[in-house]
């Protein structure tokens, strides 16, 4: 089966996934913290600016989970890692084309090591969000419920629906010159469509039905759901993880079927 | 018999033309039906030949006839549309030599990566860092901690070579990377060559130069207009190659 050989080849390649993947992070924390600062601090402001225009300027009555400061970092945070993927997958062939046409390596291998080396940032950024827990469970506003255990579920989600949309973005830009913009807006409006500023159980039921065709929505639920509550919508979740799935039997299809064009283009 | 290290049947590859990519995503998920008539040649078809272990090649052509192309593909940085090119054992492929170095890491730590890059773990890596930059010399021996964009074209190569060199694979690719480096050390480079060969390895060589081709390999490919010519003891293939130009000059 094609995703099972691809899946061989990036396990026997481990080693040099590793080495990459030190290399981005390496370049990135070049002796010091600040490239850790900024990825911690793109989402918070954020997070304090919609909590401004939403809770001060609108007066929302509720905007998703309380406390939706909490309901706000939780979000961006994992919607960061996630758009960051999309647009540094798409760009994984192209920005390593001398790589890619010097080494005999599993070509998907581009593609993992950049979300990989993503979320070592992601998970890097998780005592942020720690904090902020402890915080709110202290001042009462909100308490751990079991599902947290069901976070790094959310986590593998989230990796691999990237590697699986990653594995078409990636070809797909070698080949079509404008897809980085096509990209940069489906993720704009990605944004609103996947409920990271509201919860999914403030949309009509109508928008309901819509959401359960983004799969971030349902990994998002899943992300936050110990977090708050503790519900989750069981339905949405599986969507996602359905999705996930087929996304990256796709990813590997049609990565594999324009792997002779791209090396040609590169 | 053993196998043959290089095996390539019927391979064959299609470029476009033009630059112009003519693909649109729905061709793309759906099949290659119905694709405009876009212009396309075969930059090599109908290729079938066998390497044997140690045996070492060298491959004759004049630009534009396919050479970097098949090596390419026998490198697996390019894959063929048509046939196969398999190869039993890794690749040091002497192609784009400073294709896996950065600029912007020191060369210590680009050696580490491009090594790791074609297979060599940590561990072996160290074993054989010392042999590297003793090979490629005391100038770049002293700025092993410096941004290799800082290095002169020259000294790049030249770490790159001892680097590929090291990795002590079976099957070595050369594409026309003799002709860098100053006079000194392309003569180590030759020596190093003749070492890999007499060790037993495999040698596919591309180059424009007699001397070169006529020193390392036994036996010649020449390729013309994306076809396999002829095959057979190196001096002759370069006499019909000699000819075949000298024709094309006076007509």
């Amino acid at each position: 089966m094609i995703g099972v050989s691809q899946f061989r080849g990036l396990m026997a390649n481990r080693q040099v996934v590793r080495t990459l993947v030190e290399r981005d992070l390496r370049v990135r924390y070049a002796g010091s913290v600040l490239g850790w600062v900024w990825t911690v601090l793109d989402p918070l402001l954020m997070a304090l600016i919609y909590l401004v225009v939403f809770t001060v300027i609108f007066q929302a009555r509720r905007g998703g989970h309380q406390p939706y400061f909490l309901h706000l970092v939780t979000g961006l945070f994992l919607w960061q890692w996630f758009a960051q993927n999309m647009t540094e997958t798409s760009r994984a062939l192209l920005s390593e084309a001398r790589l890619v046409r010097s080494a005999n390596l599993p070509r998907e291998l581009w593609v993992v090591r950049v979300v990989l080396a993503k979320g070592v940032e992601f998970v890097l950024t998780l005592p942020v969000i720690a904090a902020f827990t402890i915080f709110y469970m202290i001042t009462g506003q909100t308490k751990l419920h079991w599902t947290i255990v069901l976070l790094p579920v959310s986590l593998v989600l989230t990796f691999l629906l990237s590697v699986g949309i990653g594995m078409i973005l990636a070809p797909v830009t070698v080949l079509v010159n404008d897809m980085a913009r096509v990209v940069r807006i489906v993720l704009r409006l990605g944004f609103y469509a996947t409920p990271v500023l509201y919860s999914a159980d403030m949309a009509p039921p109508v928008l309901q039905k819509l959401l359960l065709f983004n799969p971030m929505s349902g990994i998002l639920e899943l992300f936050r759901s110990g977090f708050f509550k503790g519900e989750m919508n069981i339905l949405s979740v599986s969507s996602a993880i359905v999705l996930t799935v087929i996304l990256l039997f796709v990813g590997s299809i049609v990565f594999k079927r324009l792997e002779p064009a791209v090396l040609k283009e590169i | 018999m053993a196998k043959p290290v290089i095996e390539v049947r019927n391979l064959g590859i299609e470029f476009y033309r033009s630059r112009r990519r003519r693909m649109s995503l729905r061709e793309m998920v759906l099949k290659r039906q119905n694709s405009a008539p876009s212009e396309t040649f075969w930059a090599l078809r109908n290729i079938s030949f066998d390497v044997a272990r140690g045996e070492a090649v060298g491959l004759v052509g004049g630009n534009g006839s396919g050479k970097s192309t098949l090596l390419r593909m026998i490198a697996g940085v390019m894959l063929p549309d048509e046939g196969h090119a398999k190869v039993r054992g890794r690749v040091a492929p002497l192609i784009e030599l400073t294709g896996g170095f950065l600029g912007e890491l020191t060369a210590r730590e680009n050696v580490y990566l491009a090594a790791g890059l074609h297979g060599l773990t940590k561990e072996q890596i160290d074993a054989r860092f010392d042999e590297i930059v003793d090979f490629a010399g005391p100038q770049v021996q002293a700025g092993m901690d410096m941004p290799f964009r800082h290095f002169s074209s020259g000294m790049q190569v030249r770490i790159a070579f001892a680097l590929i060199t090291t990795l002590d694979q079976p099957v070595v690719l050369v594409d026309e990377v003799l002709a860098v480096g100053d006079r000194a050390f392309r003569e180590k480079c030759y020596e190093r060559m003749e070492n890999m060969l007499s060790g037993g390895k495999t040698l596919f060589l591309v180059s424009h130069s007699e001397h070169d081709l006529r020193r390392f390999a036994e036996r010649g490919l020449y390729l013309a207009s994306g076809q396999l010519k002829s095959d057979g003891p190196i001096d002759e293939v370069i006499a019909q190659y000699n000819a075949d130009a000298d024709a094309d000059a006076a007509s």
